[in-house]
């Protein structure tokens, strides 16, 4: 094996290296903690979606986000059950209430109506089946771990939503939303709770289980037909998060705010980086001029400089990709929504790379100071 | 002496222009460097010696005069064959030591015969010659940091020789060295000219040198004034073929 000058001087001088390797790794973990929050936060708005297990959802046509459902017709449901590959469809209620604990506060909720049967599809990654048998005694809600504090009510006390009185029996997981708070109940509780849904033929989503999940989008397209493009749409599971994600995103105008601090971390990242690239490059210069004078082309120097650029970036990836796990555990530990997925940190990993690169490409300007007939006066 | 071996220049001329103030570097200089022996272009500071070395070398163009170095006219070559040119057959010394303060000396010499392509170990095994040969294969393993500066312009030395060039360059080798020393890597090119049979120029004002080289060209305002044989001269012609 070759000397391997880049790495080499990379550790002799590491402290040198040190501003651009930290450079790299704060823009790498600003990257990842601002897009896991915003899509975690973002996210809770797919969370009817994301925690329930239907294949297909059904709901008002043209609806943008899941938490922005309407009523739709309840003759669906025998429309959807005649395609053999259905196995079973059940009712998702979506209302609200005005929430008073024993110990006060007026808040809104979001209520989630559900069908209790032990292997219902709705929301039942977010319930054990024991809770989810709690809710057909009437009158009773599950409320989130982390929201119990917000609405000033403990497991086992009453509380009253729109003046019906209701008991809380239970705790759901991962339900917690951003801005908003989710209370689930049974079908028949919402409906009399929320007025507006108490007509039997009010339903805001049907849920599809299928026989084979693969064939979500057949059955899709099936019941997309033109025909019945007003009446309501048909969505897979992912399709409808999706849609609930991109909408706030764009919505919020958080999704802008991201871009622009990304956009500020990576300038930042390519500045310092860049410097101390080209600092280390002056200080090599008269090196590098004998490496020109005895014959190394220019391009071969070009390799030595992208190679530490390189490396720069490597190693400050891994130390983002470090903090950004310690940020999730943060997160983790104080309930909150934090997503740090593979695609966010692909997406990061990427645009820091392109930092260190960009940056070494910047460098090799300084390169053309390394000229042999200098050394020569 | 076969033409073909010789380092031959004619009628080289080179100005500066800095401001629109034009120096006069070289005028007309023409003079032909042979194989076995150390010539040594001597004159005050500022008399062209290093812009000579500069375009015999290949590394800058006259603006008149022509270069022929082994038989190549080097007027002719475009920069990637000039490099290409160097890097099969020239060695350099600097007054500065240059080395790269990360390697160690057998570092230093190896990556030369790595860039040309060398496989690993017979690269190794080929700096550590050359560090033998300039006294210091027991101290191969030090950074620069660690050497003294004659040490440090030896292992420079060791990494010019390596690739066994036809052509070894030195530009005021030994003014950043105290007496011993300088007279000591003098002694070292002279030896690296009669063993190897490379045609070896150094550069240099320091008068204490003369009495060293083979073959003394001496200039003064961008011209050849002297050309004479020093007084090893005599031993170079017992020594030589
Ligand atoms: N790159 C350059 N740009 C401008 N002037 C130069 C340059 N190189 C050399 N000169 C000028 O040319 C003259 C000869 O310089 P040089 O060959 O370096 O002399 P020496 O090596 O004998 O001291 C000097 O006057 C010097 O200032
Ligand atoms: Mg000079």
């Amino acid at each position: 094996m070759a000397v391997a000058l880049a790495r080499k001087t990379l550790l002799h001088e590491w402290r040198r290296f040190l501003p651009a390797v930290m450079s790299v790794g704060f823009s790498g973990v600003l990257i990842i903690v601002q897009g896991a929050l915003l899509l975690g936060i973002v996210g809770t708005n797919a969370l009817p979606v994301t925690q329930s297990s239907a294949d297909l959802w059904i709901g008002f046509p043209g609806t943008q986000s899941a938490d922005l459902g309407r009523s739709i017709d309840a003759g669906v449901s025998a429309e959807l059950l005649v395609d053999p590959r259905v196995v079973r469809v059940e009712p998702f209620l979506m209302g609200t209430g005005d929430w008073r604990g024993p110990r006060g506060g007026g808040i809104s909720v979001t209520l989630l109506g559900i069908d209790t049967r032990p292997d219902g599809l709705g929301l039942a990654k977010a319930l054990s089946p024991g809770t989810r048998a709690l809710l057909e005694e009437p009158a009773t809600v599950l409320v989130d771990a982390g929201d119990r504090d917000k609405l000033a009510t403990a497991v086992g006390e009453a509380a009253e939503i729109n003046g019906q009185r209701v008991r809380v029996v239970g705790t759901t997981n991962d339900m917690r939303a951003m801005g908003g708070v989710n209370v689930v109940a049974s079908l028949a509780t919402v409906r009399a709770i929320d007025k507006s849904l108490a007509a039997a033929d009010n339903v805001t989503y049907y849920l599809v289980g299928l026989r084979s999940p693969e064939a979500a989008t057949t059955v899709r397209n099936r019941f997309s037909q033109h025909e019945n493009r007003t009446r309501f749409e048909v969505w897979t599971a992912a399709d409808l998060a999706e849609r609930s994600v991109r909408y706030w995103l764009l919505e919020s105008g958080a999704g802008v705010g991201f871009i622009f601090a990304t956009i500020v971390a990576l300038l930042v990242g390519i500045l310092i980086t860049s410097q101390t690239l080209m600092a280390a490059v002056a200080a090599s210069t008269p090196q590098y001029a004998t490496l020109r004078a005895i014959g190394v082309s220019f391009p071969k120097l070009r390799r030595i400089v992208v190679e530490q650029a390189g490396w720069v970036g490597a190693v400050g990836l891994a130390f983002g990709l470090a903090g950004s796990l310690f940020a999730a555990l943060l997160a983790r530990l104080n309930g909150i929504p934090f997503a740090l997925g593979p695609g966010i940190m692909v997406l990061s990993g990427g645009l820091v790379l392109a930092v260190a690169l960009l940056a070494g490409l910047l460098a090799l300007r300084r390169l053309r100071h390394a000229d042999p007939a200098a050394l020569l006066r | 002496m076969t033409p073909e071996i010789s380092l031959s220049a004619g009628a080289l001329s080179k100005s500066y222009v800095v401001q629109n103030i034009r120096t006069q570097a070289l005028s007309d200089v023409s003079l032909t460097l042979h194989p076995g022996e150390l010539s040594l272009i001597s004159g005050p500071s500022g008399c062209g010696k290093s812009t000579l070395l500069s375009l015999m070398s290949g590394l800058s163009r006259p603006d008149q005069g022509w270069v022929h170095a082994l038989g190549v006219d080097l007027g002719r070559l475009d920069d990637a064959k000039r490099d290409a040119f160097r890097l099969a057959h020239c060695g350099f010394v600097f007054q500065g030591f240059n080395l790269f303060p990360a390697l160690n000396a057998l570092e230093q010499v190896q990556i030369v015969l790595d860039y040309q392509g060398v496989p690993h170990s017979q690269a190794q095994r080929g700096a550590a010659r050359a560090l033998e040969m300039v006294g210091l294969g027991h101290r191969r393993h030090l950074r620069p940091a660690e050497l003294s500066g004659g040490e440090k312009q030896r292992v420079a030395i060791a990494r010019a020789i390596v690739k066994r060039p036809r052509l070894l360059f030195a530009d005021e080798p030994t003014s950043a060295l105290d007496s011993t020393n300088g007279a000591a890597v003098t002694d070292l090119l002279r030896e690296i000219a009669h063993r190897s049979s490379a045609i070896v120029v150094c550069v240099s004002h320091d008068p204490r040198l003369i009495a060293r080289a083979d073959r003394v060209l001496e200039m003064e305002d961008g011209r050849l004034r002297h050309d004479r044989r020093g007084r090893s001269g005599l031993s170079f012609k017992e020594i030589s073929p």
